[in-house]
């Protein structure tokens, strides 16, 4: 009999079983805070009477983020929704200090992993969307509630059948000016739109176990896009000395047997990957750069769940030292969190987007949110390392959102056209 | 749930397939996000459930065939391929096409996601493999989702699918996972708990 993945022992540990078998269905619990988007209704949580006690199985295990509108958001969004959920945790119970709202605010996921909600060998649910996923960067078994969140919230455990797990290997060294974003783009060019159908993602490999958490986060905050469920990396010394610095929580991280039972393996060298963009409408054609270079850009986005985090717009600011931005382009870079805007203003990075002609809005999910902040017109196109390219993803359904990695991005907007980013940096 | 029309699972379902091929976008094909968000969160009036169900299934489908909400009858099945439901975990479509008054969406494959918000708003989605090459637009088709069969009553062509669990099947039954909560007893519960 094979042994069990780390999904697996994730499932069995969470429901006080000895193991659980793929398509077992299974109410699974939660040691980690769960995280609630601040902005808006959450997800169906509006339904829920907050006067209905007990309308919360443990209050101190929520935690409430705002950042799909942020401070740049819709004035409904960011006035009455925020005071609705305000209100809610009032009642309800939810610790001051598990509130994110404006001042601390920033993309939920980005906060989730900066404040160790999601834990190695842990479930972690979050009520926000399906770029939870990115939290699986941490070691855990981290999805969405989505709409399905009132059991959770009002029981404290939800049902799930246990996934298919998918093993994904990544070996080699990426060419410079090649990042984690292009490694994902490429890798979901290959096994396209229905890769991992349902399935968990664990990504190995000496690439992966190169990569700093930033880019792990990265690597993980598009699980969905190859039809999967969430993804993993299995806990090193990287994940337990982030985890450590944020938390004392005891960790008992879990691992995978040899002898795994895995639904497909695959293996991908990286050391042949280009820089990669990926154009509109459909998510998973990526190309190298070369093919989309010289199309003429309107917009320019960096920030997101996906690459919002400091390591991001460090690289945003290697290619925009000492240039500006092309006069034709609006290059918006919104920082994943007050925590990472705070750091840039720290390391200097602020200064060189200012000097560069960036615009700045405060941390958020920036324009990817549905185009809430600075959204795309009518003919805009737009190179974004946003999550999606679908039209009206960033405002007008008649703009072109091409996807690729922060440098290029920058390169681009720099450039007033897409660009390779190994001639900027 | 209000006089919203609900599929009844515990009977043999007749009806009509729509088939669509390629990506089933969430946000795009199969309820254009942007056009969405007038009948959301943020539209000038908070509408009920059923006012927004109403009002989104206008854009059912929208993107592949402007006219489908005129076309589709209460009842029908939406038949999908291998990215049913495909990308973020937006539930708006599965308002959309309750609203469209589609049974159950037959389709080659799809995600959690989708699934199980389908599931809560009282849509049933299930794989079935096959489904593509068994149906066409305008057939008719009979499904029991209790039993784990669909059959093509103008090819005569059946296939079977793993049924959902009794738990499952009992949160469409209640039309979605809230009206679900609200009636759930402590003993359904537990019989729900594996």
């Amino acid at each position: 009999m094979a042994g069990k993945n780390v999904i697996q022992k994730i499932l069995a540990r969470s429901v006080g079983k000895p193991s659980v078998e793929t398509g077992d269905f299974v109410h699974v619990r939660s040691n980690c805070i769960t995280t609630v988007g601040g902005d808006g209704d959450g997800r169906g949580l509006g339904q829920l009477d907050p006067n209905a006690k007990p309308s919360v199985f443990d209050p101190q295990r929520i935690g409430i983020v705002v950042g799909h509108a942020g401070a740049g958001g819709m004035p409904r969004t960011a006035g009455n929704h925020r005071r609705k959920m305000r209100q809610w945790a009032e009642t309800v119970g939810v610790p001051r200090e598990n509130i994110f709202d404006l001042g601390s605010q920033g993309v939920e996921h980005v906060i989730a992993g900066e404040q160790a909600w999601a834990l190695p060998g842990e479930v972690y649910l979050s009520i926000v969307d399906g770029h939870t996923t990115a939290l699986g960067a941490l070691g855990g078994f981290a999805v969405a509630l989505s709409y399905g969140a009132a059991e959770y919230i009002t029981k404290g455990y939800t049902w799930i059948e246990v996934p298919p797990v998918a093993r994904i290997t990544l070996t080699g060294r990426t060419k410079p000016g090649v990042f984690a974003r292009d490694v994902y783009e490429y890798v979901l060019g290959q096994i396209g739109p229905n890769g991992t159908p349902s399935q968990v993602i664990v990504w190995d490999g000496d690439y992966v176990r190169d990569l700093d958490m930033d880019a792990r986060f990265t690597l993980c905050a598009n699980a969905l896009f190859s039809s999967a469920w969430t993804n993993i990396i299995e806990p090193d010394d990287v994940t337990l000395d982030y985890v450590r610095t944020r938390t004392n929580k005891a960790l008992v991280p879990l691992y995978g047997d040899a002898d795994a039972e895995y639904e497909q393996q695959l293996r991908f060298d990286v050391s042949d990957i280009e820089p990669q963009v990926v154009p509109p409408p459909e998510r998973h054609r990526a190309a190298a750069v070369s093919k989309h270079a010289g199309l003429k850009i309107s917009k320019a986005h960096i920030g997101t769940c996906a690459n919002g985090r400091y390591e991001d717009l460090k690289l945003a600011a290697m290619v925009l030292k000492g240039r500006k931005i092309h006069p034709d382009v609006m290059l918006n870079i919104t920082a994943g969190s007050t925590a990472v805007y705070r750091r840039c203003l720290d390391e200097g990075l602020i200064g060189i987007f200012m000097d560069a002609g960036v615009f700045l809005p405060p941390a958020s999910c920036g324009m990817c949110a549905g185009g809430k902040n600075t959204p795309l017109a009518d003919g805009d196109v737009c190179i974004s390392s946003g999550t999606c390219n679908y039209p009206g993803r960033m405002g007008s359904s008649k703009a072109d959102i091409y996807l690729a990695s922060p440098a290029t991005v920058a390169a681009s907007a720099v450039t007033g056209e897409i660009t390779d980013p190994r001639q900027l940096l | 749930m209000g006089q919203v029309w609900m599929p009844d699972i515990d009977k043999t379902m007749t009806g009509g397939a729509w088939r669509f091929e390629g990506t089933l976008d969430v946000d795009w094909e199969l309820c254009p996000y942007q056009a969405s968000k007038a009948f959301g969160k943020e539209s000038a009036r908070k509408l009920t459930y059923i006012e927004r169900m109403e009002a989104l299934k206008m854009l059912a489908l929208q993107p592949l065939d402007p006219d489908f909400h005129k076309k589709v009858q209460r009842g029908d099945f939406l038949i999908g391929d291998d990215r049913t439901g495909y990308g973020h975990d937006h539930e708006h479509a599965c308002i959309a096409l309750r609203g469209a008054g589609i049974g159950t969406v037959l389709c080659e494959g799809t995600n959690v996601n989708f699934r199980r918000n389908s599931i809560h708003h009282g849509l049933p989605v299930v794989v079935v493999k096959g489904i593509m090459s068994a149906a066409k637009t305008g057939d008719t088709l009979e499904v029991n989702l209790v039993e784990g069969w669909v059959k093509n009553l103008t090819s005569s062509k059946t296939l079977t699918f793993k049924p959902w669990p009794e738990f499952v099947l009992d949160i469409i039954r209640k039309g979605g996972l809230y009206p679900w909560l609200r009636e759930e007893t402590p003993a359904t519960n537990q019989s729900a708990v594996a």
